[in-house]
């Protein structure tokens, strides 16, 4: 014991500090006195970025989960990011795609009015549950795609991180949702689909920015025409409600795969030949997919409300909504400036070059 | 209308595939709380298989066919490695309860604070943004390792990746409100709950992150009231502690699962359950040892600097309800024995702590 302290009263010792604390965390700031103020649609993820808080950087060498602009720890060992290019994932409306994703919520248990399905002759049913089983297996592409690059993602751009995790659970609501659906009303679950499709977007393995020209261009853009056709042609308020929330969805997944691929497009070296490139091999699985009989027939059945009416009104129906699909797919290539040649789409798809949807 | 498209005739139908369906006349019904999960497993549809040889990724109860892709590479194809019994329940609470940090958060609440307060509640949020960034990263990257004939858990993943997005975003946002601003990153994420990452099978990594990691947050989430010094702070630790008590409870039915259904793992997660006791009074807890963190939460708690010993002395209350709840949840989980045993030393972090 010190001399000094020997000679503290009882008093003095009862009232001296137990603990001892360093503070040496206390100052330890790259930005402070801002004040992030909610507007009138509260306090979104995009009002945080201003001052050095709104500094995205086109390369994030941080691997560790140090949050964009606080102080880094010096020692860390990396956790090992892959993608740590503003060029392999940004897209500028990433953080009001998550706000907007969120507001937007639904429950597929409680939201959707289950109770307005009726019974339909058999020949539809079989054709809605084929159609819900695809579906749903679409939606597994989205979740495991997805949460296979979400985690390869640098904490630099943590509102893509924060959209693509809104985007899975709309894939989870989506999965369980048609699930439901085919498993309502006296039917279940159909034959599964070809998978080439499926098999080409999981083996994107050539970056983030690949697997969004797969997964969002071709079979996003795909879904949401088929979303949009089966709404009009939805045989209760169920199917309705299902469709239109999921296009909803999926027109979020879409926008930002536009918006990342615009901002990819103009920072990264060859991006554009190389997403044409990936395009015309998307092109060709898509083709493969669809030279197989079963969605195309179940979803003429639905337009035409049955076998009778497949063969024609339903057919004419599907040709629409082909034509639909590479009308919307060439446009977003030209608003993305890709470089495409719609005579060298692969049959199926080129027989519906330039022809206007009139249904 | 295109030329090249010949609609003419009528189109020939094969409609061979409507003789291969699954299970057929299925009529799930919806009950008082809707069309859940829970109700479309009926019949072979509700039967999740003990050893999954799904690689097309095609849905529990659909039919195959045999041209299709292998997709799949499951690393998740045991029903033991993966499954609970109330995921369904649990998927379908998180949808009926998600929120919204930009406009369920009452922002206008919180009034400039002491420096060293805001200081302190700076700290603490930029610590829990790194926490929740581990808790999103590591679900996700498992449920693209699990087969989905294990849906009924992989929702509940999802949805936990999305509860803990909105955790990152509002605990930034928490830090970004009032005139502070993040502080210096912990690097907590790279010592024991950074060893969440390193895991190689799913249940090591959900006895690590649900039950050591998530539930030592959750207990301090339930100290919101104390902590919070407004209602907006009120709010976001309340609303937290929901989503976190959900990924607790996934944890601790999965390990029960385990358990029961794997007897011959119980030593392996004991081993698992020895490395996260350590953890539990390491530098990654926030209650655990005087690091920045439980610095900065002891000037909440006490309410400034000059409080410092008061507000320790409630971390050091935390830390004791942390262990106690920590124990509930390992018993609960099946593997109470060890407490019998003297193999766990909680009781004495517990008698520790308390002298």
């Amino acid at each position: 014991m010190s001399e000094s302290s020997a000679k503290e009263s009882p008093a003095e010792k009862a009232e001296a500090p137990k603990f001892q604390p360093k503070y040496n965390w206390m100052n330890k700031t790259r930005s402070w006195g801002m004040r992030a103020l909610p507007g009138k649609a509260g306090l979104k993820l995009g009002d945080l970025n201003m001052g050095i808080y709104g500094e995205i950087p086109m390369h994030w060498d941080d691997q560790s989960r140090n949050p964009r602009g606080a102080v880094p720890r010096r020692g860390m060992p990396p956790v090992g990011y892959a993608i740590r290019d503003k060029g392999g994932l940004w897209a500028d409306c990433a953080a009001d795609l998550y706000e907007e994703a969120i507001q937007r919520r639904w429950a597929p248990a409680t939201d959707v009015p289950w109770d307005s399905i009726e019974p339909l002759p058999d020949d539809v049913e079989h054709a809605v549950c084929q159609v819900c089983t695809e579906l749903t297996q679409y939606a597994n592409v989205d979740i495991e795609t997805i949460t296979g690059w979400q985690h390869q993602m640098s904490y630099g751009y943590h509102e893509v991180k924060q959209y693509l995790a809104t985007a899975t659970f709309d894939a989870a609501r989506h999965y369980e949702c048609f699930r439901k659906r085919a498993l309502v009303n006296g039917g279940g679950l159909g034959l599964e689909g070809p998978g080439q499709v499926n098999r080409m977007i999981l083996e994107s393995r050539g970056g983030w920015t690949e697997a969004v020209v797969y997964l969002f261009l071709v079979r996003g853009v795909f879904t949401m025409t088929l979303y949009r056709y089966l709404g009009r042609y939805a045989h209760n308020d169920a199917e309705r409600f299902i469709y239109g929330h999921a296009l909803a969805d999926k027109a979020r997944h879409v926008t930002y795969a536009l918006d990342h691929l615009k901002f990819a497009l103009a920072h990264v070296e060859d991006q554009q030949l190389v997403t044409a490139t990936l395009l015309a091999i998307g092109d060709n699985g898509l083709a493969r997919d669809l030279r197989d009989p079963v969605l195309k027939e179940a979803l003429a059945i639905i337009f035409g409300g049955g076998i009778d009416g497949a063969r024609q009104q339903g057919m004419e129906v599907y040709h629409a909504l082909m034509r639909d699909y590479v009308d919307t797919h060439l446009a977003y290539c030209r608003w993305l400036d890709i470089p495409r040649n719609p005579a060298a789409l692969p049959p199926p798809l080129n027989e519906y070059v330039d022809a206007p949807a009139d249904v | 209308m295109s030329e090249a498209v010949d609609t003419a005739n009528d189109y020939e139908l094969d409609l061979g595939w409507m003789d291969r369906t699954g299970p057929w006349n299925t009529q799930a019904s919806q009950g008082k709380n809707g069309l859940t999960l829970a109700d479309i497993q009926i019949g072979e549809y509700g039967d999740p298989p003990v050893e999954s040889d799904n690689q097309t990724g095609r849905p529990r109860g659909a039919a195959s066919r045999d041209s299709t892709y292998r997709i799949g590479a499951y690393a998740v194809r045991s029903k033991s490695e993966i499954w609970l019994d109330n995921a369904s329940f649990l998927y379908e609470e998180a949808l009926q309860r998600q929120w919204s940090s930009a406009t369920d958060v009452p922002w206008h609440t919180i009034e400039p604070l002491p420096d060293d307060v805001e200081q302190a509640e700076c700290q603490l949020a930029t610590f829990l943004t790194e926490v929740e960034f581990v808790a999103g990263d590591v679900p996700a990257r498992w449920v693209s390792l699990t087969t989905p004939d294990f849906l009924e858990p992989r929702q509940v993943l999802l949805a936990q990746v999305m509860d803990e997005s909105r955790h990152m975003d509002v605990f930034r946002k928490r830090a970004l409100a009032n005139g502070g601003g993040l502080m210096q990153a912990t690097g907590a994420t790279s010592g024991f709950v950074g060893s969440i990452d390193l895991s190689r099978d799913f249940t090591e990594m959900s006895s690590r992150l649900h039950v050591s990691g998530e539930g030592a947050v959750l207990t301090l989430f339930r100290m919101g009231e104390l902590m919070a010094q407004n209602e907006a702070e009120k709010v976001i630790y309340r609303l937290c502690a929901q989503d976190e008590a959900r990924h607790v409870a996934f944890g601790v039915m999965h390990m029960r699962y385990m358990s029961e259904a794997a007897p011959e793992r119980r030593e392996e997660i004991h081993c698992y359950l020895d490395e996260a006791e350590g953890g539990l009074i390491g530098a990654a807890n926030p209650v655990g040892q005087l690091t920045p963190t439980s610095e900065s939460m002891a000037i909440i708690l006490g309410g400034g600097k000059e409080n410092f010993d008061d507000g320790m002395n409630k971390i050091i209350a935390i830390r004791q309800r942390q262990l106690r709840e920590y124990k509930k949840r390992v018993v609960s989980a099946g593997f109470g024995d060890r407490f019998e045993s003297g193999r766990s030393k909680v009781d004495e972090m517990i008698e520790r702590a308390a002298a």
